[in-house]
């Protein structure tokens, strides 16, 4: 009777895997424990993607952790008489068990081609909107200026602060002056290494305005939690209204009278 | 459970009776203690030497993980304990302190336990007596292959206290981080001893694997054909040559990183490259460039450090099930197919890169299809489950927690696969639950399982089963607690290797989450206290074990407990498959590979009368 | 089974429990500034003790009464006279908050002192290993500012720094922390600037005032009147002692390129001074890409290099004064330990576009009126109220013109690191 228990015991273990899996995920987003908003246009083809991979590998994750437990209450020594059955295999359950997965996942990786392609491969073809180079531990930002062209005597340079335009494409001009890094917005569901000696295009397109973290997301040495930036989306009206005054402050021959506050008037 | 009754001597009825092939005359005296227990050649003594270090770099690794979770949990806050140990003012862990453990904690964990214990502690114990060997083919290097462990386990030792620290560039030791002196405090010395010990755990490696290779091909007993070999020994060889293939290019590629550092080539730093205001080398070369030679090893090392422990898995399911291993081939070739498939997808892990998007649509594809023989074996599992007479020992127990959390971490893997949805995935706690549920979930409790499972044939006796139960109670449940709730970290978006991410407003309240997750992981330190005390207990005092206390097929069953010098008292000679579990016709309900067939006749036709 | 594992898992909790009670570190404390405190106290003859306890005991009178004046990292005090904000350092000061959702103080610990140290000295754990150097604040001098060279940063220029960073060094932006928390900040460093003169002067008096017997008064006069009214004086003052900035000439359009027609006459003025009057070309070379004279130090390391020299020299000659020997043989431990290896400050490569100090004209008109604090970098405009420069107030607009051009200037010299213009380096 106590190994019939201990039996017991055991299999209902096994069991609270995928009863306490799938609790977490359910109740994650109700504690806000859960993806970030999304801002981006492209944002909600990677969601749904995220959404329909969660729904399929959470289906098999229930059926096989299920079948396991199943399988140890069912077939538990303390509870049999006789032997184990003598099964050496099934031809016909390898051939439907390697078929069927292997379509699934062949399917997966052609139906998220498109996803992929859109993000980081089909450029929208316009000059940068900015250049964005990772420096440890901070992102220097550079806007092409009035002439809208990078490099020359007129850009305006920024830190952290990078501003964009929303409902139009944007795209960034990602450079590293020392190390890897990774310019990660969570909200657009963007992330791209910066590296050394490389200039990697970024882009995408903000639906909604607001504030948001851009984070490093590649290991660039001992300062890297600090490598923190904030995005913000903005009409463009408002957006090229803050690019005037960035404009106005950067080329400031006199000490602005308002400089006792400058971190008060951002 | 009180272990079953104990058969007692083999059933070799006409085996030949083979003395000690070349016994060593019995020398007394201190080089009679180095030659058996230091040096020796004995690959059961190699194997136990491998399992000592390992476990004990195990206790240090897990020791480094909690100091990374204190942080991650308490950013900034006095560290309790080891806190005085380098308590720069007031006790708090500086920053480059942080980068520091978690690149050692990942570095020891992988290179100085996982595969080391899978291989060396495991392969050397296991091969020999699995196929019917008196020894490995090449002794010598055998004793090598733990030797050159040494100097890697002292470059890794000692790079704690050398100037800067230990390496701190992430296990991964991207440039120009790591080649770039300047780069951070420990990109000088602590970097130079990452890499030579990273060579001499490939040199290691390597003297293991051509030694189990030449092995398994060429001494198994008669009758040991390759469709005959336990499901270990076939992970074994896979392994082996994975590691014979995939080693020299990481060999290289480590001595390419070395030469950027101290000669001022420029294999991986770009022109005009300057950090913290040092101009790095000559320039001209590429950061990915190493990405690409790293991963090519490193994505066959994750399979290097899986598929033995699924091997050894496999075996233990089929002894306490009490039934044959559902489709032995279709668990043969996936193997293969993993191997095979493990040498063209190294390029999932630079998605973001900035290598050509193009590229990541390859690597996609086949990284998906890697996943396809992984879930033949998970089936094949539950298939062996089915409708077995199953026993819950602490082995079975471990072993099926490995099934159990090996399909979580095998099904995280499809997201990361997956390149639009690792674009916001990518480098966030996902990846690190997705790891740590195959590497520990997966592979330590397999390691566990099989601790618990050779323990009799090691030492001559069983572990303690209540407290071996206890211990698997505790670590699962922390285990899941610390590394299941990194799921939803990931999606949040929360970044791995952030000495403090509280400060964006993104991941601000997921403090309480981490916490927790820091009290579940010291539970699992903890835990191994009794996972310690019982394994040094019963090392002494356990109950004696005999040949065969769990009734198993294979053939280091019929050796002693343990084996002496030389393994087997009888030749033994090989009549069938691994798996011969509760046969129909046959009274008892195993048949040892060494069963010699009239035996088995005989017994059936006793059946039916 | 159940109940033997609760037993267990309480063992296991109170064995963690009681290594965290044990492994209490204690709190923090400032660490004095050792090269001084040692530097002022060479042996005189006459001394009853030996030197290292006669040594051990004034520095122990300075600790007690800076702690009495500033308190402790953990709980800083400020003085009525300092003109302090008690709450802004509160806010700055202390360990930082475990619990992260309502982190409020420890800003200083969080974000600065594993560079600039717990002290303000500008040797955190991270510090040996950046180039340059981070500031340390005990002597009260800052590079980039707006004030006159000598004089103290004023709030605004500290504000500055920490919204900007320091591009070119470690030091990032700080642009992102809310303002009350950069203020906190500001607050804090002028806070520990303070403590670290207040240190500096008060072993200044003792090199030039005490005798060998005397003790360090400790007297309301001494030390608010004597010792802390004079600096605190420096630090007010420094709101008023901001350098005029003349009228930028005609001639001169900021928002046009250095090729521009508007700008071609005043930067070829700009090039004329840099290479004349300015007497730039002396450290920043003719080609402006800083390879002109290059083996100089900056005040900070210049200290320890004058100093290890002389102690070296002393440490040659035999010694037969024990006081002596003592001394040098502690002098030569504090440089071992307590400071920072002394590195050259190279002349600024002008061509990357690359300017620590800020990029807007203004700032660069600064950095050539003043030079910069602390380092060898003259200032070409009067060091005074009143003074004279070597370049009139106005024409220095013509260098900031030439100089805001140079790295979109061919330089005529291709090499490995030095790509055809410096702007595709940033």
């Amino acid at each position: 009777m106590g190994k019939r228990l201990a039996g017991i015991f055991w299999s209902l273990l096994f069991l609270a895997v995928p009863v306490l899996g799938v609790a977490t995920f359910a109740i994650a987003p109700a504690y806000d424990h859960w993806l970030p908003k999304d801002v981006s246009e492209h944002g909600a083809s990677i969601d749904s993607l995220f959404y329909f991979i969660l729904a399929l590998t959470g289906v098999v994750f229930v059926v096989t952790e299920v079948l396991l437990f199943w399988f140890m209450w069912k077939y538990d020594a303390a509870k049999q008489q006789g032997g184990a059955t003598y099964i050496q295999g099934s031809h016909t359950l390898e051939v439907v068990w390697t078929i069927i997965p292997a379509a699934t996942l062949l399917f997966l990786a052609i139906y998220q081609m498109n996803a992929w392609a859109d993000v980081k491969m089909r450029r929208p073809a316009m000059s940068p909107t900015v250049e964005v180079v990772a420096r440890q531990f901070e992102w220097r930002l550079r806007y092409p200026g009035r002439d809208g062209t990078l490099g020359t005597a007129d850009d305006l340079f920024l830190v952290n602060d990078l501003h964009l335009p929303i409902d139009e494409d944007v795209l960034v001009q990602l450079k590293s002056m020392d190390v890897l890094h990774s310019f990660f917005l969570p909200n657009v569901r963007i992330k791209q290494d910066a590296v050394p000696g490389m200039k990697i295009p970024v882009w995408f397109k903000a639906r909604e305005a607001g504030e948001f973290d851009i984070v490093c997301a590649e290991l660039c040495g001992w300062g890297h939690y600090k490598m923190k930036g904030r995005v913000t989306f903005e009409p463009r009206a408002a957006f090229d209204a803050w690019l005037e005054r960035k404009y106005a402050e950067q080329g400031a021959t006199q000490p602005p009278p308002e400089a006792a506050d400058v971190a008060a008037a951002e | 459970m009180t272990p079953p009754p104990v058969t007692a001597t083999p059933a070799v009825e006409h085996g030949t009776v083979v003395g000690h092939a070349h016994g060593h005359a019995p020398k007394g005296g201190l080089s009679h203690f180095l030659s058996t227990y230091v040096f020796s050649k004995d690959h059961k003594v190699i194997g136990l030497q491998f399992l000592f270090s390992t476990l004990l770099w195990f206790l240090i690794g897990g020791l480094l993980a909690l100091a990374v979770r204190w942080q991650v949990a308490w950013p900034w806050s006095d560290v309790p304990v080891i806190g005085k140990l380098f308590a720069q003012e007031g006790g708090q862990m500086s920053p480059e302190f942080y980068t520091m453990l978690f690149t050692m904690h990942a570095s020891v964990m992988i290179f100085l336990v996982i595969i080391p214990i899978l291989a060396g502690a495991f392969g050397n114990f296991l091969i020999p007596l699995m196929i019917g060997a008196d020894d490995m083919a090449f002794p010598t290097l055998n004793m090598l292959s733990y030797w050159f462990m040494w100097p890697a386990f002292i470059c890794f030792g000692a790079s704690f206290f050398v100037e800067g620290g230990a390496a701190s560039g992430g296990w991964t030791s991207y440039p120009t981080l790591s080649t770039n002196p300047a780069s951070s405090p420990a990109s000088g010395m602590g970097q130079t001893l990452w890499l030579l010990g990273l060579t001499f755990v490939g040199v290691s490696s390597m003297l293991g694997s051509v030694n189990y290779m030449t092995t398994i091909i060429l001494m198994r007993a008669p009758g040991m054909t390759m469709f005959r070999l336990p499901m270990t020994i076939w992970a074994m060889f896979i392994t082996a040559i994975l590691q014979a293939f995939a080693l020299p290019v990481l060999t290289a590629a480590g001595f390419m990183q070395l030469s950027d550092r101290m000669l001022g080539t420029g294999f991986f730093s770009p022109e005009g490259n300057v950090v913290n205001n040092a101009i790095a080398g000559a320039g001209g070369g590429q950061p990915l460039l190493w990405q690409h030679l790293f991963w090519f090893y490193s994505h066959p090392a994750v399979y290097i450090m899986i598929l033995p422990a699924m091997g050894m898995v496999s075996d233990i399911l089929t002894v306490y099930a009490r039934k044959p291993l559902f489709g032995y081939r279709p668990m043969v070739y996936s193997i293969a197919g993993i191997a095979g498939l493990g040498f063209i997808v190294w390029g999932h892990h630079m998605f973001m890169s900035g290598m050509n998007p193009a590229l990541g649509i390859t690597f996609m594809v086949s990284t998906m299809m890697i996943a396809l023989p992984s879930a033949v074996k998970t089936f094949n599992w539950l298939g062996t489950l089915w409708g077995g007479k199953i026993q819950f020992t602490t082995s079975m127990l471990f072993a099926l927690s490995f099934v159990s959390m090996f399909i979580i971490g095998g099904l995280s893997g499809i997201f990361m696969a997956a390149t639009p949805v690792d674009i916001f995935i990518h480098d966030t706690y996902f990846i690190v639950a997705h790891f740590h549920y195959v590497l520990f979930a997966g592979t330590a409790m397999g390691v566990w399982a099989a601790i618990y499972f050779w323990f009799p044939k090691m030492f001559g006796r069983t572990m303690n089963e209540f407290w071996g139960k206890v211990h698997f109670f505790l670590t699962f449940i922390f285990l899941n607690g610390t590394f299941f709730t990194m799921h939803i970290l990931g999606a949040v978006g929360f970044p791995r290797r952030l000495a403090d991410a509280y400060h964006y407003e993104t991941f601000h309240h997921l403090q309480p989450m981490n916490a927790f997750m820091t009290y579940c992981a010291i539970g699992m330190v903890a835990t191994q206290v009794i996972f310690a005390a019982n394994f040094i207990y019963s090392m002494f005092w356990g109950p004696l074990a005999g040949r065969n206390p769990w009734n198993a097929n294979t053939l280091e069953w019929t050796a002693p407990s343990p084996p002496g010098h030389g393994n087997f008292d009888y030749q033994p000679i090989v009549y069938r498959g691994p798996y011969e579990y509760s046969v129909p016709g046959v009274e008892k309900d195993h048949l040892m590979q060494t069963d010699p067939p009239n035996a088995a006749a005989a017994a059936a036709a006793a059946a039916a009368h | 089974m159940n109940t033997s594992s609760a037993t267990l898992r309480s063992a296991v909790l109170l064995v963690l429990v009681t290594a965290v009670g044990c492994g209490k570190t204690p709190p923090a404390s400032f660490r004095l500034n050792m090269v001084q405190a040692t530097k002022t106290a060479a042996p005189e003859s006459g001394m009853e003790k030996p030197w290292s306890s006669w040594a051990r005991d004034r520095q122990g009178q300075v600790a007690t009464i800076l702690e009495a004046m500033y308190g402790t990292p953990d709980e800083p005090i400020a003085l009525a006279e300092t003109g302090l904000d008690l709450a802004k350092l509160q806010l700055a000061a202390g360990p930082v908050r475990s619990d992260i959702v309502g982190r409020k103080n420890g800003l200083y610990r969080e974000h600065c002192s594993h560079c600039h140290g717990i002290s303000g000295d500008g040797m955190g754990p991270t510090a040996a290993f950046l180039n340059p150097y981070p500031r340390d604040y005990r002597p009260g001098k800052f590079k980039f500012k707006g004030t006159w060279r000598d004089a103290r940063p004023a709030r605004d220029d500290l504000t500055r720094v920490l919204h900007e960073g320091v591009p070119g060094s470690s030091m990032p932006s700080f642009a992102l922390l809310p303002p009350a928390q950069v203020d906190a900040l500001v607050e804090y460093v002028r806070y520990l600037s303070m403590r670290g003169e207040t240190e500096l002067a008060l072993y200044t008096y003792a090199e030039q005032e005490l005798g060998v017997d005397d003790t360090m008064p400790t007297t309301k006069e001494f030390l608010v009147d004597e010792i802390l009214t004079p600096i605190v004086e420096k630090w007010q003052g420094a709101e008023e002692a901001k350098i005029p900035v003349a009228a930028v000439p005609t001639n001169v359009d900021f928002t046009k390129s250095g090729d521009d027609p508007a700008n071609q006459e005043s930067v070829a003025r700009g090039r004329v001074l840099f290479h004349g009057d300015g007497g730039c070309v002396k450290c920043h070379g003719v080609t402006a890409l800083g390879d002109g004279q290059a083996n100089d130090y900056d005040d900070w390391n210049k200290v320890i290099v004058e100093w290890s020299k002389e102690v070296a020299g002393g440490l040659g000659a035999t010694q037969d004064d024990a006081g002596r020997s003592a001394w040098l043989h502690a002098a030569a431990d504090v440089i071992e330990g307590d400071a920072l290896r002394p590195r050259t400050i190279p002349p600024r490569n002008l061509r990357l576009g690359l300017y620590r100090g800020g990029r807007r004209p203004v700032d660069l008109y600064r950095r050539l009126y003043t030079g910069i604090n602390g380092a060898p970098m003259p200032g070409v405009g009067p060091s005074g109220p009143g003074g004279k420069g070597s370049v009139a107030d106005a024409e220095i607009w013509h260098i900031v013109n030439y100089i805001r051009s140079l790295p979109y200037e061919f330089d005529g010299e291709l090499g490995a690191d030095r790509p055809m213009v410096a702007k595709d380096r940033f």
